[in-house]
Order: structure tokens, then C-alpha cells, then sequence
């Protein structure tokens, strides 16, 4: 028996996690494997009541809910056909501006992966259908291939975003001012990205030809019923979820169920055939009914009759649930429901495994004291407040580098979080900068998502160099950001401040 | 042998892809407790505990599934790089180190809380409702259970890896968009692909 207060165990216990994880295995498992190891050292039987504790209290984790239902949202409207429209409706909505092709792709990117949060699949769709787009226009490939990847990581920062209810599960901050904060720093950060991009375009007009006048000149009209059939219903979504959980209408979990809803009627919206006359019929009968149920209800509500509206509710949402199955035509099938479902399953169980091993290392890294040799290492350091952020940053943008944002929330946070205390830190200040410190996780060489992944679905004579020399402004735009957002904090904090005093 | 393999991953495929569901139940439940809160002010008893326990029961009997996919994060910049072999003895070490000896500590210490849950009948603390949590805490030995039979299977997968020197196929499954995106890129299914290579070539002309 060691007992509590060993440090150096610690350190071993962190130093040894730190290269197993270089050998592949699943970082979960290696996770709660040393913790098990050596809170047996420390505490003997008791570490199986701890790991059990530990994982119980993931299983009833409030923040973690919202987890699923968010992912669920972004797995049925990656699965809706939309991103086309959105983007078709937003290129014609910017076409006398320059580059228009590129602030369509950066603004594409922001919405879609804002209501995904998936880069990959953001990305990889953008790459067949934003890059092509721009390579015929005679963009230059660099430009392109940056504006696809940098836009794609945006849905990480910008809330509703899952990273962000993994920071604050983590640090616990609540979540709810971490959106709040969170929101305009991402705005100034995509806005960055398109002045970036019109600043180049004015400086070097052939890096971005214009298009051809037919596509820039469309009447007012048609650009408007684009927008409002793919652009409206889907920023209004996001603004929804986002707006009632900011000013705290509803618990974020609350907000990211609705959202789910809201998708799923949103997808089998996109997806119908409204060619055939009866069908448009039928759908908006369909419509027709669901408003009228909603009234209903609202009336109901108003006048407190309670005789009718359990019954009336349940028939709302059996009414949405028989939609869903058997409107005809639509393109969004049980099977991409099947398919958002297992995925969705798949992907929280991921991220909540991780979470299990981690809240067990840390408790058992945390009562073996190992944070005790960190803190005087950094404390020997003499570092001010400034510096000690500077040198966290750093550190963080260097584990980017290899690491995914996953790994570095969960498991390296925790490390830095009791240092915030001794320093003086805002650990909501603290996860806007890292919020935006992990977008350059996605871009930077080797294990850069994004350029990869663009990489394998474009013709092969893009260079991967290409790729990576295309998104290194960006990367640059980032730290100016974060330098920014670190001069006036005022940026991220004003919101919640406003808001939650 | 690969059909033994092939029943376990079903089993472990079946429990996860049911519990998925869960999801969807949680998405109904959560909208009608909003529905009933915000515009009756008459919130449900039972949405809280209903609302956890549906996300533990998914993302805990989903974990077999997941490995089952090779799903589980892993810290893999200097792993995807090897050739198969290497990776699969590397695994293979550390399904004995780590993997096994964290499962089955997972599986006593959670035969041991679930036990004694149920014997105190112990109900839940969180809300005035109140329902029983014993069967939700039974799910931590039970899943540990299906980690270690899913376990044995990727060892043997491992084992086989190394004999052969290629990762034995898996059952077919759905997948990210990005990673079928990708494989049909390689194949080189897009037409605007083929198209975009012309530009190239012209542009090499140039």
C-alpha cells in the first residue's frame, strides 16, 4: 500500500499513459486499465468502488445526455439530401461579391457543420461538391482546398456544438454560458475567414475568377425561394435550439431533443417529391394537421382545459412518428433513420467509454496527488497569468497536432484545470481560447482530418502540399483570433455576462 | 471459426443496434416532457430518471457494438502507419494488459454494486418519482460481460491478423459518410472526379 499522496506515482501513471497511447490501443480501455492498476497500488479494494462510482456517474451524467441527442440531430441532417440546396441557394445569394464561390463554401460549411458537427462528413461532401465547383471556376487550388477545410472544422466551435458540452462535462463550466461565450467568438472567427478571403481575392483577382454573368445575374425571386427552402429552415433550426438553450428556456438537452425532432421533420421536408401534385396534397394536408394539433394544443394550454391534451399530445407525436413512416415519396427513408440511429449509437458510446476511463484516471491521478509535481513544475516556472496561458495554448496546439479534439478535452484538460485556480483563470475564458485553439487540431500536419480527407476525394493531381500550404493562413487565422479574443475578452464574455448575472 | 466470431459480433451488433433505439425514444420523451412543461406547466414525474436512463442504457450496451466496429478512439498517428502484423501483435499485448484486466475489475466491482442495489431495492435518489434502479445498475456487470466476450473475438481476430498478415473482414455494416465517401472515391465512383482530372490535364498543357 502506498496511500493517498504519491505523487510520483502520479507522474508515472500519467508518463506511462502518455506513451501507451502512442501504440494505438483504444484510449479508453488503456485509460481504465492504469487507473485500476494503480489505484490498486494506492488504495487496495476500494478502487473497484471508485471505478464503479466513476462509471455510474457517467451513466446518470445530466450534462452527457444532450450528447446523443445532439449527434443524432447532425446523423439525419448529414443523412437529408440538403447540403446541395444550401449551397446552390447560397452561391446565387452571393454572386456579385468576389470569390463568391468561396464565402458560399465558408458559409455552407459554417451552417451545415454547425448543425452536424461532423467535420469528416462536412469535408468530404463539400470536397465533391464546393471544390469542383470552384477548381471549374478556375479558382486557384490552394484557396479552394483551405476555404473547404477550414469551413468544415467550424461546426466544432460554433454552438450547438458537442466539443463544448465535452468541455464542460469536463471542467465542469455549465454548458449553457460555454455557448454563450462561445457564439461570438466562432461568428468572428468565420467572419475572419471570408474577409481573408475577399482581401486576397481584391489583391489577386485571378486567384478567384468571377463567374460567368448568367450565374451572377439571377433575378431577386428565384435567390429568395432558394434561401427560404433550404437556407431558413435550417438556420432557423440551429437559431432555435441555440436561442432557447442561451436564454435559458431550455436545458441544452432539452434544446438538442426538439432539434432532433425538428430534423427529422425537416429531412422528410427536404426529401419529398413534390413533383406529383397529390403529393404536395398530401403533405400539406399533412402540414395542415400537425398546425392544427399544435394550436390545439396551445389553446388548450392558454385556457387550461386539461380534459383533451395528454390525449392531444400523444396523437401529435404519433401523428409525427406515422409521418414519418408513411409519406410517400419522400426521399429520406426508415433506413437512413436505421442508419442515423446505429450510427448515433455507436458514436456516444465512443465518446462516453472514453469518459468512463477518464473519470476514473483522473479521480486516481487526482488522489494519488499527481497534480502536486505539474503544479510545481509550472509554478517554478515563475510564470504571470499571461504567460501561463500563453504556454497551456501552446502546449494544447502542439497536442493537435497529433491528437484528436476527443482526446485532448477529455483527457488532457483535466490536467490543466486545477492549474486555472492557481493562476487566476476564467475556465470559461479558458475553453473559448481552446475552443478555438482545436480548430488547428483538424488542419495541421500529421494527423490533419480535414486536408486528408479532402485529399481523398479530389482528383489526383491536388498535392496534399497544395492542401496544407492552402490551409496554413487559416491556421494562422485562428491564433490571430484567439490573440484577439485573448486582448478583448470582452468578445466571448460579454454575452454571458449579459445574460447569466 | 469465423462463423463462432460472426455469432458473438451478432450478438454484441443486435444488443448495440437495439439499444440505439433508445435514441429515438429519448428524442419523443424529451419533446413531449418540453411540450407538457413549457406549455402546461404540468412536467412529468418521470422524464428525469426516464431521460438518463435511456442515454446509460445506450451508449452502455452499445460499447460491445462499438468494439465490435473497431469503433473506440484510438491515439493512432503512429498505429496507422504499420503494416497489419504489427498493429495486430501490439493489440494483441494490450487486450492482455489492459483490456481484460480492466473489464473484468469493471465486471466484479459492478456484480457487486448491482448486487447490493438490489438487495436494498434501492430506488432512485434524483427526483420525488423515484423508480427502481437496480435494473440499471445490472447493466454495468452485463455489459462488462459482452466487452469480454466481444474481447476474445478481436484477440482471435488478432491472432489470426498475425498469421495471415491482413485484418479478417468483419460483417458488413453501416458507416460514416465520410469513410464510404472515401472508398468510393478510391474506386473512383464520381463522375465530377473524372471530370475535375480533364481540368488537370488541360491545365498541364498550358
Amino acid at each position: 500500500m502506498f496511500g493517498i499522496g504519491n505523487p510520483e506515482l502520479g507522474v508515472i501513471m500519467l508518463g506511462m499513459f502518455v506513451v501507451f497511447i502512442m501504440f494505438g490501443f483504444p484510449i479508453a480501455f488503456t485509460l481504465m486499465a492504469l487507473g485500476v492498476f494503480f489505484g490498486y497500488f494506492a488504495m487496495g479494494d476500494l478502487i473497484f468502488q471508485l471505478l464503479v462510482q466513476r462509471s455510474y456517474s457517467v451513466m446518470t451524467n445530466d450534462v452527457l445526455i444532450s450528447i446523443p441527442l445532439f449527434v443524432f440531430m447532425g446523423y439525419i441532417i448529414e443523412r437529408a439530401n440538403i447540403l446541395d440546396r444550401l449551397f446552390r441557394s447560397l452561391q446565387l445569394a452571393a454572386g456579385p461579391v468576389p470569390a463568391s464561390l468561396a464565402l458560399a463554401t465558408l458559409a455552407t460549411c459554417a451552417i451545415f457543420a454547425t448543425a452536424t458537427g461532423i467535420v469528416g462528413a462536412c469535408v468530404t461532401l463539400m470536397g465533391l461538391l464546393a471544390f469542383p465547383a470552384m477548381l471549374r471556376a478556375g479558382y486557384d487550388v490552394k484557396i479552394a482546398s483551405g476555404v473547404v477545410c477550414a469551413g468544415g472544422c467550424l461546426g466544432i466551435l460554433i454552438p450547438p456544438s458537442v466539443m463544448l458540452i465535452l468541455y464542460g462535462a469536463t471542467a465542469g463550466v455549465s454548458v449553457v454560458k460555454l455557448y454563450a461565450g462561445a457564439f461570438f467568438p466562432g461568428i468572428m472567427l468565420a467572419s475572419l475567414y471570408m474577409l481573408y478571403v475577399i482581401i486576397m481575392t481584391l489583391l489577386n483577382p485571378a486567384l478567384a475568377p468571377r463567374l460567368p454573368p448568367e450565374e451572377r445575374n439571377v433575378p431577386t425571386k428565384a435567390i429568395l425561394i432558394a434561401l427560404l427552402t433550404s437556407f431558413a429552415p435550417l438556420a432557423g433550426l440551429i437559431g432555435a435550439a441555440l436561442g432557447s438553450i442561451i436564454f435559458g428556456l431550455a436545458t441544452p438537452s432539452e434544446a438538442a431533443a426538439m432539434g432532433s425532432l425538428g430534423a427529422l421533420l425537416l429531412a422528410i421536408g427536404y426529401g419529398a417529391d413534390y413533383s406529383k401534385r397529390w403529393r404536395l396534397l398530401l403533405i400539406q394536408a399533412y402540414g395542415v394537421m400537425i398546425a392544427a394539433l399544435l394550436i390545439y394544443l396551445i389553446v388548450c394550454g392558454l385556457t387550461a382545459i386539461d380534459v383533451h391534451r395528454y390525449f392531444i399530445t400523444v396523437a401529435l407525436f404519433t401523428t409525427l412518428f406515422v409521418g414519418l413512416v408513411l409519406i410517400p415519396g419522400t426521399s429520406f427513408t426508415i433506413g437512413q433513420l436505421k442508419e442515423s440511429v446505429f450510427l448515433t449509437a455507436r458514436t456516444t458510446a465512443m465518446v462516453c467509454w472514453l469518459f468512463i476511463g477518464s473519470f476514473t484516471f483522473s479521480a486516481v491521478f487526482a488522489y494519488l496527488g499527481g497534480h502536486e509535481p505539474v503544479e510545481k513544475f509550472v509554478l517554478a516556472m515563475n510564470l504571470s497569468s499571461t504567460g501561463f496561458m500563453i504556454l497551456a495554448q501552446f502546449i494544447i496546439f502542439l497536442l493537435g497536432w497529433p491528437l484528436e479534439w476527443t482526446e485532448i478535452i477529455v483527457i488532457f484538460m483535466p490536467i490543466f484545470l486545477p492549474l486555472l485556480k492557481t493562476f487566476n483563470v476564467d475556465p470559461l475564458f479558458f475553453g473559448l481560447l481552446v475552443a478555438l485553439n482545436i480548430q488547428t487540431s483538424f488542419l495541421s500536419p500529421p494527423v490533419a482530418m480535414a486536408p486528408f480527407y479532402l485529399k481523398g476525394v479530389a482528383p489526383s493531381w491536388v498535392n496534399i502540399n497544395d492542401i496544407f500550404r492552402g490551409v496554413m493562413p487559416f491556421m494562422i487565422i485562428v491564433i490571430v483570433s484567439m490573440i484577439m479574443l485573448y486582448a478583448f475578452p470582452q468578445i466571448g464574455l460579454w454575452l454571458p455576462t449579459q445574460l447569466y448575472r | 471459426m469465423d462463423r463462432l466470431l460472426f455469432i458473438v459480433d451478432e450478438v454484441s451488433t443486435w444488443v448495440g443496434k437495439t439499444a440505439g433505439w433508445c435514441i429515438v425514444i429519448l428524442t419523443f420523451t424529451t419533446s413531449y416532457e418540453v411540450f407538457m412543461r413549457y406549455l402546461f406547466l404540468a412536467p412529468t414525474e418521470w422524464a428525469f430518471d426516464a431521460s438518463y436512463m435511456l442515454y446509460g442504457t445506450l451508449f452502455m450496451l452499445a460499447g460491445a457494438y462499438t468494439l465490435a466496429r473497431n469503433g473506440h478512439v484510438r491515439g493512432d498517428f503512429i498505429y496507422r502507419a504499420w503494416p497489419p502484423r504489427r498493429q495486430a501483435k501490439w493489440d494483441l499485448v494490450l487486450y492482455f494488459l489492459f483490456f481484460f484486466p480492466g473489464m473484468l475489475a469493471f465486471i466484479y466491482a459492478g456484480f457487486g454494486y448491482a448486487k447490493l442495489s438490489w438487495m436494498m431495492k434501492e430506488h432512485s435518489s434524483a427526483s420525488p418519482f423515484g423508480p427502481p434502479v437496480y435494473h440499471f445498475k445490472s447493466l454495468i456487470p452485463i455489459v462488462g460481460v459482452l466487452m469480454v466476450m466481444q474481447g476474445i473475438v478481436e484477440v482471435i481476430r488478432c491472432i489470426q491478423c498475425i498469421r495471415t498478415g491482413e485484418w479478417p473482414k468483419r460483417l458488413h455494416d453501416v458507416e460514416e459518410l465520410e469513410k464510404v465517401m472515401l472508398e468510393k472515391a478510391e474506386h473512383g465512383d464520381y463522375e465530377v472526379v473524372k471530370e475535375l482530372e480533364e481540368i488537370g490535364v488541360r491545365k498541364g498543357d498550358i
